[in-house]
C-alpha cells in the first residue's frame, strides 16, 4: 500500500506540473501573444497614470526575453532598463520582484544571486502564470514606491486574466 | 528689391522648418506619447498579420531611442533589432529607410555612412513628421521583402496621421 501511494503521488506530480517530467520529444508551451502582451503593458501605463505616477513598462517571454517596452510619457532615463530587469526578476524566480526582494535582505544566497545579469531586488514585476507555469513577466518602473510600480503591473495582469489558460 | 526679396525667402525657410534656425534660449518640441506608439505598433502589427507575415515592430522618438518595441508572435529573432535599425535610420535621415538603401546603392558618400551604429540600409522604416519636423519613425521587419514591411508601416502613421500636428 506504502508503494501504490507512492506511485500515484508520483503520477500526480507529473500531471500537476510539466517542468519536473523528463520530456519525450518536442515540448508543448504556452506563451504569451504580442497582444496579450501590448494589453498588459497599455493597461499598467493606465493605471499608473491614473494614480499620477510616470512609469515604464517591460513584460518579457518565458526565456526572459522583452516582448513589448514602453518607455511613458516623461518617464525618467532608467525606468527602462528598470522595468526590464524587475520584470526578468518575477520571470527567473517565479515570484514578485518584491517577494524576491525581501529574501535578498535576509539571505546570503539571494544576495549573491543579484549580482547576475539583469536581476534587481527591487518591488514592481510579478511573473505571469498559466496555473502553476511561468510564462512571462511584467515588470514597471517609475512611480515613487515599489509598491505603486506593482499595483500596475498586477492590474495589467488582472486585465488578461482570462486569457491565461 | 532684391535684399527684402532674399529676407523674404529667409523667413519662409524659418517659419518652415524649426530646423534652420538657430534658437535662442529653450527648444520647444512636439514629441510621440507613448499612446500613439501603441496604437501605432498595434496597426503595423495588425496589418502585416492581416497580410500573413509575423514581423516585428520599434518606434523610435527624436533622438532616435526607443520608445515601442514589440517582438511579434512568431517573428523571427533579428527582427526586433532590424525593426529597431530601420526606425533609427528613417529617423536620422528624415527619408524612409528604402529610400535611403537606394541612395546607398548609388552614391559611395551613403554607402560608408552604414559602418555607423544602428544604421541599416534596408527597406521598412518611416520618418513620423509633423509637417517638415521628424519627430520619430517606425520601423517594420518581417516580411518577405521590406515593400511588404513599409506598408505596414504606412498603415500605423496613416492611423495616427490626425494627431501629428
Amino acid at each position: 500500500m506504502v508503494r501504490f501511494g507512492f506511485a500515484v503521488v508520483v503520477v500526480a506530480l507529473v500531471l500537476a506540473g510539466a517542468a519536473p517530467a523528463q520530456s519525450q520529444g518536442v515540448i508543448m508551451h504556452h506563451d504569451l501573444s504580442a497582444l496579450t502582451a501590448m494589453t498588459m503593458a497599455e493597461t499598467a501605463l493606465e493605471t499608473c497614470i491614473k494614480n499620477g505616477n510616470r512609469v515604464s513598462v517591460t513584460v518579457v517571454d518565458r526565456q526572459g526575453e522583452t516582448l513589448v517596452q514602453v518607455r511613458g510619457d516623461n518617464a525618467t532615463p532608467h525606468t527602462v532598463e528598470n522595468s526590464r530587469r524587475k520584470a526578468y526578476t518575477a520571470r527567473t524566480f517565479g515570484i514578485s520582484s518584491g517577494e524576491f526582494a525581501e529574501r535578498v535582505k535576509a539571505d546570503p544566497l539571494r544576495w549573491a544571486q543579484t549580482t547576475l545579469p539583469s536581476i534587481i531586488a527591487l518591488q514592481g514585476a510579478l511573473p505571469i502564470k498559466v496555473g502553476d507555469e511561468v510564462i512571462g513577466a511584467i515588470g514597471v518602473s517609475g512611480s515613487p514606491g515599489g509598491d505603486k510600480d506593482e499595483v500596475c503591473a498586477k492590474a495589467g495582469i488582472d486585465k488578461v486574466a482570462d486569457q491565461l489558460k | 528689391m532684391l535684399r527684402p526679396g532674399l529676407s523674404v525667402a529667409a523667413m519662409a525657410l524659418a517659419v518652415s522648418s524649426a530646423t534652420a534656425v538657430h534658437a535662442e534660449g529653450l527648444l520647444t518640441h512636439r514629441d510621440l506619447s507613448a499612446s500613439m506608439a501603441l496604437t501605432m505598433a498595434e496597426t503595423a502589427i495588425d496589418t502585416c498579420t492581416k497580410n500573413g507575415y509575423r514581423v516585428s515592430v520599434t518606434i523610435v522618438d527624436r533622438e532616435g531611442d526607443t520608445i515601442l518595441q514589440v517582438h511579434g508572435d512568431n517573428a523571427g529573432p533579428h527582427t526586433v533589432e532590424n525593426s529597431r535599425r530601420k526606425a533609427y535610420t528613417a529617423r536620422t535621415f528624415g527619408v524612409p529607410s528604402g529610400e535611403f538603401a537606394e541612395r546607398v546603392k548609388n552614391n559611395p558618400g551613403a554607402s560608408a555612412v552604414t559602418v555607423l551604429p544602428s544604421i541599416v540600409a534596408i527597406q521598412g522604416g518611416l520618418p513620423i513628421k509633423v509637417g517638415d519636423d521628424v519627430v520619430g519613425a517606425i520601423g517594420v521587419s518581417g516580411a518577405p521583402g521590406g515593400e511588404k514591411d513599409e506598408a505596414c508601416s504606412k498603415a500605423a502613421i496613416d492611423k495616427v496621421a490626425d494627431l501629428l500636428k
